[in-house]
């Protein structure tokens, strides 16, 4: 296998990220710097994400969706990501947290009532799994759901959830008794509401906010498998969406280590440009090898997950691994410019403060240390 | 209507080009190709002719055997409902328009033809007018604003000094597209994926009862523009600058 068939493995993975990166480069990099600075989600450009079939991605063909695999996902992250990782975590928390999972977990009557809606993007969605008192420890989350005639009635918070604000509709996790289930909260349900806008440091392209549960009753039919099952449609789930945050690590960094090869070529100091100092000729060259390594991690664990293909370990590595080059190679690209880099004029600063989320969000390192370090005791065995 | 349309795989707008050691082609190692940029107008304008108007849609191309990639991702995933690739590597304007004009007769039945104004990687600008001639068709050049009624077309097109031109005349017609005639679409996700099951017939010159014929014309070398001197810093004080620039344009440089 060659480097381009990795990335690209069939043609239509080629058009797709040629797709996307034309997109990324007309529509989504010119608008990026703006929404950063007001901190809210560049709806209209969200819902062109939908007329590009880019929000059912992963779902087949039958179910109105696009039909491709977990490589297309980490392609179309991975050119977003270049332009703007706060824009692409949005479209991450739609089509991979909500619509990938819901589709995977619903029936064919749930589907008929949410499905085409998120896909178009009219409808746009979220996940809500983490609690004030439950990241990391998802088992101890203490929102509720109590059966009471065909209905549910849920009650609890979760927080940081993104697209929070302008969401309609979202897989909620909850508690049945001890064990967790899963749900679809939307709008119209009495008793749900969402808090202010949760500022935040980077990602500003997309919201975050907490989902409030007061006596929220939705209808039985919003179950989502069955009561108990809210694990196993978690943990399914789970590695696409490791992989596509990964993705936009690539992305950033991707992104970094160009801006750090014209920089260096273009600045001069001394009488020569920057990049024949040995100082600036490590960033360069160490920031391009750990971008490399990251992105061939990313794509070969990706060829490997799909809805019935399984590789934990692969995706919790991934991710382990990419994160923190995203935000070095980043932090490498700041120093390269040095004062413009820190301005607001130019990327790399947003890119910066984009890049530690993906330490934090989807599992933190620490998370995927200790999911790795069971998994591999568990793999060897002694 | 039935829409034909003409497409080049060219480079890159954006490849770096480099002349071949032969002096007569370019490297074509590690260059990006694609649908050429007024090809894309063409088969933008062909879309939407058919969005308005109804019908089918043919792209023709003469190229190499691998253009089916570009083809499938820059025209059948974004309308084209089928391709024909003519396998011949003809050695002038000339050539590549009597394939592309047989392969358009051997379909028949075609209300309109549509091209790129040029291509973009050897920007002859012969294209549409020698297919235009060799079926004995109506043909515009140029054309940034276009209508059809009935039998009738009514294509707008820029002339020199910014003068706009109205052309009415009767289909079938050539029309060959220049910017500004539209706005490129993105190819959806869904029909890119729908694109790998269109139809795409690679053929030779034979099975379209085509002949590129001898070529007229050759290329005799190509050579890259004379690199540019370096710039000059004039030294001083504004004033004296200034004054020190406006005399070598004029005496040395001969602008003033």
């Amino acid at each position: 296998m060659n480097y381009e068939k990795l990335f690209n493995p069939t043609d239509e993975h080629q058009a797709l990220r040629e797709m996307v990166a034309d997109f990324t480069r007309a529509e989504v990099e010119p608008q990026a710097a703006e929404f950063d600075a007001k901190g809210v989600l560049n709806v209209d450009l969200f819902r062109k994400l939908g007329e590009l079939g880019l929000l059912g991605i992963t779902i087949p063909e039958e179910g109105g969706g696009a039909g491709m695999d977990a490589v297309a996902a980490v392609i179309a992250h991975h050119e977003l990501s270049k332009s703007d990782p706060g824009f692409c975590l949005a479209y991450l928390a739609h089509s991979m947290l909500f619509v990938n999972n819901f589709y995977w977990a619903s029936n064919d009557e749930q589907r008929g009532r949410y499905l085409e809606k998120t896909i178009s993007g009219e409808w746009i969605g979220g996940m809500g799994m983490t609690e004030p008192g439950a990241g990391t420890d998802v088992i101890g989350m203490t929102t509720t759901a109590v059966k009471d005639g065909d209905s549910y009635v849920l009650n609890g918070t979760k927080t940081y959830i993104t697209n929070g604000c302008e969401g309609y509709v979202f897989l909620v996790y909850a508690k049945t008794g001890d064990r967790i289930t899963a749900f679809i909260v939307d709008r119209d349900c009495p008793g749900f509401s969402t808090s202010h806008h949760i500022d935040k440091l980077g990602m500003r392209g997309s919201t975050m906010s907490e989902l409030i549960f007061e006596d929220c009753r939705i209808p039985a039919s919003n179950l989502l498998g069955k009561e108990g099952g809210g694990l196993t449609h978690m943990m399914r789930n789970l590695e696409i969406e490791r992989l596509t945050l990964a993705a936009m690590s690539v992305g950033i960094a991707d992104r970094c280590v160009e801006i750090m090869v014209r920089h260096g070529q273009e600045r001069h100091t001394f009488g020569q440009p920057i990049n024949q100092y040995g100082q600036i000729q490590r960033y360069i060259a160490d920031g391009y090898a750990m971008t490399e390594a990251a992105k061939c991690l990313v794509y070969n664990v990706a060829r490997d997950v799909g809805p019935d293909v399984h590789n934990r370990i692969g995706s919790d590595a991934a991710k382990l691994f990419a994160a923190p080059v995203g935000k070095m190679v980043a932090d490498y690209a700041m120093q390269v410019m040095g004062g413009s880099g820190y301005c607001r004029e130019y990327p790399v600063e947003r890119l910066w403060r984009d890049a530690k989320l993906l330490e934090i969000g989807g599992g933190t390192l620490e998370a995927h240390q200790k999911n790795l370090t069971k998994d591999l005791a568990r793999l060897h065995r002694i | 209507m039935k829409i034909g349309v003409c497409a080049k795989i060219t480079p890159d707008a954006d490849a770096r080009i480099k002349v071949a050691a032969d002096g007569q082609s370019i490297v074509l190692d590690g260059v990006k190709f694609g649908i050429s940029d007024y090809d894309e107008y063409a088969i933008e304008e062909a879309i939407r002719t058919k969005e308005k108007h109804g019908g089918e849609i043919v792209s023709f191309t003469v190229g190499d055997a691998s253009a089916d990639k570009q083809l499938r991702s820059g025209a059948l995933a974004l309308g084209v409902d089928r391709s024909v690739l003519v396998t011949e590597n003809p050695g002038d304007p000339l050539g590549i328009a009597k394939l592309l004009a047989a392969a358009i007769q051997k379909e028949g039945g075609f209300d309109v033809v549509f091209t790129g104004k040029s291509t973009i990687d050897q920007q002859n600008f012969q294209i549409g007018t020698m297919v235009a001639e060799l079926l004995g068709w109506a043909h515009v050049t140029q054309v940034t604003a276009l209508e059809f009624e009935g039998n009738q077309f009514k294509a707008t097109r820029n002339m020199d000094a910014g003068i706009r031109q109205v052309v009415a005349g009767t289909l079938p017609a050539v029309i060959s597209c220049e910017d500004g005639l539209n706005t490129v679409r993105y190819a959806k996700l869904p029909d890119i994926m729908k694109a790998k099951k269109k139809p795409l017939d690679s053929v030779g010159a034979g099975a379209i009862g085509g002949d590129a014929g001898a070529a007229r014309s050759s290329v005799g070398n190509l050579a890259p523009p004379p690199a540019r001197p370096a710039g000059r810093m004039i030294e001083g004080d504004a004033a004296t600058a200034a004054k020190e620039l406006v005399r070598l344009l004029r005496d040395e440089a001969k602008v003033l």
